[in-house]
């Protein structure tokens, strides 16, 4: 019996790469964003936005990618001080979508990550590795997303579908 | 038929007869039979020819400690050299023994035990040494031949690798590793145990054993129940735990999971703790011919009587030092098999072994000396150990059992060490090394009561709050008196059968002075292989213990490694086998490529890029000449996507710059570029690329492809170790600008028709230099960089754009007769042109002077990254190899990395060509080489010698074949 799960490759995600120290970032965004997470490895979301604290002083935003083009507008990239850097990394990520009830089964062939409920639960968001890439996996309703990058894309649809004989 | 099936008992489903072919022959089982079980049961008793001397040999065992009789499975289950115990019956199962031709029957290897006392242990390693081993090696691994790995997958079915954590890992689903999991369970802990029989119970499934006072396998169906009712516990049967590494880190193998379509589960365990509860292996006496088919150790005599209902003899001789081949010969005789008489060594038989079997004769304080009988055991001769008459018994069947050893080798590989027990006599788990316990049998509690305290406590000191009470079992009292070796022994005596391995071999091995245990192991490979010490090991202790006059603690153990069973290779690889056997990238192009027939390959850093576009009837050269032309004299336009690239960020950038690359950045003004070199500590060329300010704060930089990844490591721990305080962001873009480079003469004309708010004039849009602007109505950043030589805009756009952006290039392109260029194109341009490339000119061992590039290190910094060690090895008084170019006579191809040696000789090298391409520049054979003194020798001619000594003599020009001014790129 195949694993009782699915997966779907996202459409793009707008995305953003935030680097700095989280004052200055707040400082620079205002409101625009949700709540700075203040644990590493766990995200916050707020109007259709996440917000993952994925590193020390590193943030990642994502959205829907139609936000994308207010997010610019709002962020301001080229503008922002030196202190913080903000780069636009929408293309750089292929999204997937796994899905269903053995989904963590299907996300424990690639990624060594302990994904159970327990360690790693709503809000959770941490790289780890992927079929041997490295990846960015989160929960999402009845499984996970996982990003890796975009060039990478056509082999991790070919390792789900393999996953899922 | 089944002559020696009993007519009744067994966990084997008599209504389903399976039908399997071993050695040629067809023969019945039935399910829940292994193929051992049901060559008992169809009275097949000799079934392999030993490892060495091809002395015939039978089923020994009956578990994964079997020692003689491997198999190889074909067809679709096709595997090699696996346990003929350990191969579950299934129908249409074929298998052969290994290491015989063209039978066990009739075996051609069998002449080596005419010279059997010629080549004893070590033989190879003193005999085979000149010319060297290899040139024997082919036909003494044939001689010896285990099967070799399958030439190729099955048909059917795939294997699966996958990762798994828990609170409490638990080897072994007997009775003291199912009351661990029950009470770890109950507690609420992740627990998965791991078992690597066809169901649980362990050796309860081969014994007749009461607990609480039902049948014990009643309590393991009770208890196997309430697990899996636990949705805090997993279960695996058919999994065996094959190896225990560092961090509580272990590897399964399960062989037979739910899902039909895989073939097997590799798991890969994190736990938190590690329960062994692995049971014991029993050892065998060590006496003459003690390989005879139909010598077996006692217990798997009784599994196979009880288990699987097939009687291994009619006329069993049961030979112990020990109680428990007591219950062996009671079971047996309830069988109906006539038990002639039990020789025991000891001379106080304890009466509660005596209890069980009153009505049989037992020859106390005696020892069977030899088996006789040539393919099956006939007979034994037995002397009392005091001295005296030998007598002889007739028997088809000796059972025997030396004791028990704790199934260790988990526990070991957990680098936790291991202590001799007298009581037991054998070797027990001492200290953890991990958070690891053992518990049961794999404890040294080989009483079925002890073996199930000992599994609630071990478990229970996991837990909060107290031990679960475990259940009382009923079993005869475990006693023994170690005999390690019978001293009276004739015939050839094995310690290791699986390495055909004697007391004499050890003797040997000690006598040359390999006295230590680990050298015994190696000088005799006793212990080696895929028995790893199941068997063997402790009898070749105790050998040696006795031979020194020391204690079995003095000697010790041996290392015990993983893996513990054979495991299959394409379990290890899980999927990463046909299209994913590597990893590879595509760009946003790569299926446009494909549907064009471009011939793909990999190019670097994994990314599958077109080689060339070949018409119909075209192969390499043609279409690599087409696309060349088309970029000189017209336009091509390719996929620079995969270039590496990254956002640099802060108030330091400039200065990082500086001192990564060996020129000036910091000078830069937003909207120009600059080329650079960077290089290693050692002052070696790193790699290249160009520089691009955006503003004063933000900077973009391109790396080589096949470089990328290690750019980005290079530049964090610079940033990260050497200047932690530089306010210095990097971001990697490489994927978030994607781009098609239209090059060659008519570049700007396809710009033009395009359509784009930048103006493309010189003047306005110089050579490096970039515009953010439109292109085809995309957003697009538009470089002017050129790696072909020729005027070249590269147009970068979002990967979401890049598939649109190209139709619309070729779309404008079309009237100036636009080709797409592919990587081999692409290499014959540079090389025209004398641009380095990475692999080729810059091979890890060159600096940018040997390059004739010194123009790129800067004499204004007062340093950076390699400057000091370029200078220290240039003021040396070493020759260097430097780029020349090289135009073969007469004309033909050279091959890449082709030798230069003086004057043709046959000496050591004084160069090579890096690259050789038809250029169509030229109409004719150029290239490019690193040459001693090579920028001196321009206008002599040097030689290539081929291998073979065949010389090609080339005339050493500059390395910049077209347009050595740059005129055409800064058009």
């Amino acid at each position: 019996m195949p694993y009782e799960a699915t997966f779907d490759r996202l459409a793009t995600q707008a995305l953003f790469d935030l680097k700095g120290p989280a004052r200055q970032l707040r400082d620079w965004v205002g409101e625009l964003l949700p709540e700075f997470p203040e644990q590493a490895n766990s995200g916050t979301m707020t109007g259709g936005k996440a917000l993952y604290y994925i590193g020390l002083d590193h943030w990642l935003l994502r959205a829907e990618l139609p936000e994308e083009q207010a997010l610019i507008a709002e962020l301001r990239p080229a503008d922002a001080p030196p202190d913080i850097s903000i780069v636009q990394i929408s293309d750089t990520q292929a999204y997937f979508r796994i899905t269903g009830s053995q989904a963590d089964e299907v996300l424990a062939i690639g990624c060594p990550m302990n994904l159970h409920a327990r360690e790693f639960g709503t809000g959770a968001a941490s790289f780890t590795e992927f079929f041997g890439l490295r990846a960015l996996v989160t929960r999402c309703d009845s499984g996970f997303d996982v990003a890796v990058e975009q060039s990478f894309g056509p082999m991790i649809e070919d390792y789900l579908n393999r996953a899922l004989r | 038929m089944q002559v020696n099936r009993l007519s009744h008992g067994g966990r084997i489903n008599r209504a389903r007869a399976l039908s399997f072919t071993f050695n040629g022959r067809k023969y019945q089982g039935f399910e829940g039979d292994t193929l051992a079980s049901a060559l008992i049961a169809n009275g097949v008793s000799l079934t392999a020819r030993s490892f060495k001397y091809h002395r015939p040999r039978g089923i020994v065992g009956a578990g994964v400690e079997e020692p003689s009789t491997l198999v190889e499975l074909m067809g679709n289950d096709a595997s090699a050299n696996r346990p003929v115990t350990t191969v579950p019956l299934k129908e249409g199962l074929i298998a052969k023994s290994v290491n015989c031709w063209p039978s066990p029957a009739v075996d051609i290897g069998a002449v080596n035990q005419l010279f059997a006392r010629f080549i004893p242990a070590g033989f190879y390693y003193k005999t085979f040494k000149w010319p060297n081993w290899h040139v024997y090696e082919p036909s003494i691994r044939k001689a010896t031949g285990l099967a070799g790995t399958p030439q190729e997958a099955p048909d059917q079915g795939h294997f699966e690798a996958r990762y798994a954590h828990c609170d409490v890992l638990i080897a072994g689903a007997g009775p003291a590793g199912l009351l661990a999991a029950l009470t770890v369970g109950r507690a609420g802990l992740r627990v998965m145990i791991a078992d690597e029989g066809t169901e649980a119970g362990g050796s309860l499934l081969s014994r007749k054993l009461v607990i609480d006072g039902q049948p014990a396998m009643d309590w393991v169906a009770a208890t196997v129940a309430e697990l899996h009712d636990m949705p805090n516990v997993k279960h695996l049967q058919n999994a065996t735990i094959w190896a225990y590494r560092e961090h509580n880190y272990l590897m399964v193998n399960e062989r037979a999971p739910e899902n039909a379509s895989l073939l097997e589960r590799h798991w890969r365990v994190r736990a938190g703790h590690v329960i062994t509860a692995t049971g014991a292996i029993e050892r065998g006496m060590v006496f003459g011919n003690n390989d005879r088919p139909g010598v077996m150790l006692a217990s798997a005599v009784q599994t196979y009587v009880n288990r699987y209902g097939a009687r291994p003899g009619k006329r069993a001789m049961i030979f112990t030092n020990n109680n428990s081949a007591y219950a062996v010969a009671a079971d047996l005789a309830a069988a109906g098999i006539e038990i002639v008489a039990i020789v025991d060594s000891r001379d106080d038989v304890p009466e509660v072994a005596r209890a069980v079997v009153p009505d049989l004769e037992v020859v106390a304080g005696s020892v069977v000396t030899q088996a006789q009988g040539l393919r099956r055991v006939r007979g034994v001769s037995v002397v009392p150990r005091s001295g005296g008459v030998s007598r002889t018994y007739s028997c088809d069947l000796l059972a025997h059992s030396g004791g028990w050893n704790p199934a260790v080798h988990l526990f070991s590989q957990s680098r936790s060490p291991l202590i001799y027990a007298e009581g037991p006599a054998t070797f027990v788990p001492d200290t953890p090394a991990q958070s690891v316990s053992a518990c049961g049998a794999a404890e040294g509690q080989f009483e079925l009561s002890a073996a199930l305290h000992s599994g609630a406590e071990t478990a229970a000191e996991l837990c909060e709050g107290p031990a679960l009470t475990p259940p009382e079992g009923e079993d005869l009292a475990y006693a023994i008196e170690p005999l390690w070796r019978v001293e009276q022994a004739t015939g050839k005596a094995f310690l290791d059968l699986q390495n055909d391995v004697s007391v004499d071999d050890v003797h040997l091995a000690i006598r040359e002075g390999y006295a230590n245990v680990e050298h015994v192991k190696r000088y005799t490979t006793g212990g080696m292989g895929i028995d790893q010490g199941k068997t063997g090991n402790i009898n070749i202790i105790g050998t040696v213990a006795l031979h020194q006059g020391i204690g079995m603690d003095e000697v010790g153990t041996t290392t015990f490694r993983a893996p513990y069973t054979p495991v299959s290779f394409g379990a290890i690889g899980g999927f990463r086998d046909e299209s994913v056997v590597l990893p590879y990238r595509h760009t946003p192009l790569t299926k446009w490529n494909m549907d064009q027939g471009a011939f793909m390959y990999e190019a670097g850093a994994r990314w599958r890029r077109p080689g060339y576009f070949p018409h119909p009837g075209e192969g390499l050269q043609e279409a690599t000449n087409r696309e060349c032309e088309a970029v000189r004299n017209g336009v091509g336009v390719y996929d620079g996507s995969p270039l590496g690239t990254f956002e640099l960020k802060g108030r330091d950038v400039g200065k990082f710059l500086d001192y990564l690359y060996t020129n000036i950045m910091s000078s830069l003004k937003p909207g120009f570029g600059r080329y650079g070199l960077m290089l290693s500590d050692d002052g070696l060329i790193l790699d290249d690329g160009v520089c691009l300010r955006l503003d004063e704060h933000r900077w973009i930089i391109s790396t080589s492809t096949g470089h990328a990844d290690a750019m980005n490591s290079h530049m964090e721990e610079l940033l990260q170790t050497e200047f932690p305080d530089w306010n210095v962001f990097v971001t990697t873009v490489t994927s978030q600008w994607n781009n098609a480079t239209i090059c060659g003469p008519k570049a700007r004309d396809v710009m033009v028709e395009l359509g784009t708010d930048i103006d493309l004039s010189p003047e306005a849009f110089p050579f490096m230099t970039f515009r953010d602007g439109h292109v085809a109505g995309l957003p697009a950043r538009v470089v002017r960089v050129s790696f072909t030589g020729e005027l070249s805009f590269e147009v970068n756009v979002a990967p979401r754009h890049l598939r649109a952006l190209w139709d619309k290039v070729l779309d404008a392109g079309s009237p100036h007769g636009i080709l797409p260029v592919g990587s081999e194109a692409s290499h014959v341009l540079r090389v025209e042109k004398g641009f380095l490339s990475l692999g080729h000119e810059v091979d890890g061992t060159v600096d940018p002077f040997d390059l004739g590039m010194g123009w790129v290190m800067s004499k204004k910094k007062a340093d950076y990254l390699g400057k000091r060690s370029v200078h220290l090895r240039r003021d040396g008084p070493g020759v260097r190899r430097e780029l020349v170019g090289v135009i073969p006579d007469p004309d033909r191809m050279i091959p890449e990395g082709a030798p230069l040696t003086p004057r043709g000789e046959k000496r050591p090298t004084e160069g090579f060509v890096t690259a050789c391409v038809w250029s169509v520049v030229h109409k004719r054979w150029v290239g490019l080489a690193l040459l001693e003194n090579g920028h001196a020798r321009h206008g002599e001619t040097a030689q290539v010698r081929l291998k073979g000594g065949e010389l090609i003599p080339v005339r050493v020009t500059p390395p910049v074949h077209y347009d050595p001014d740059g005129e055409k790129l800064r058009t």
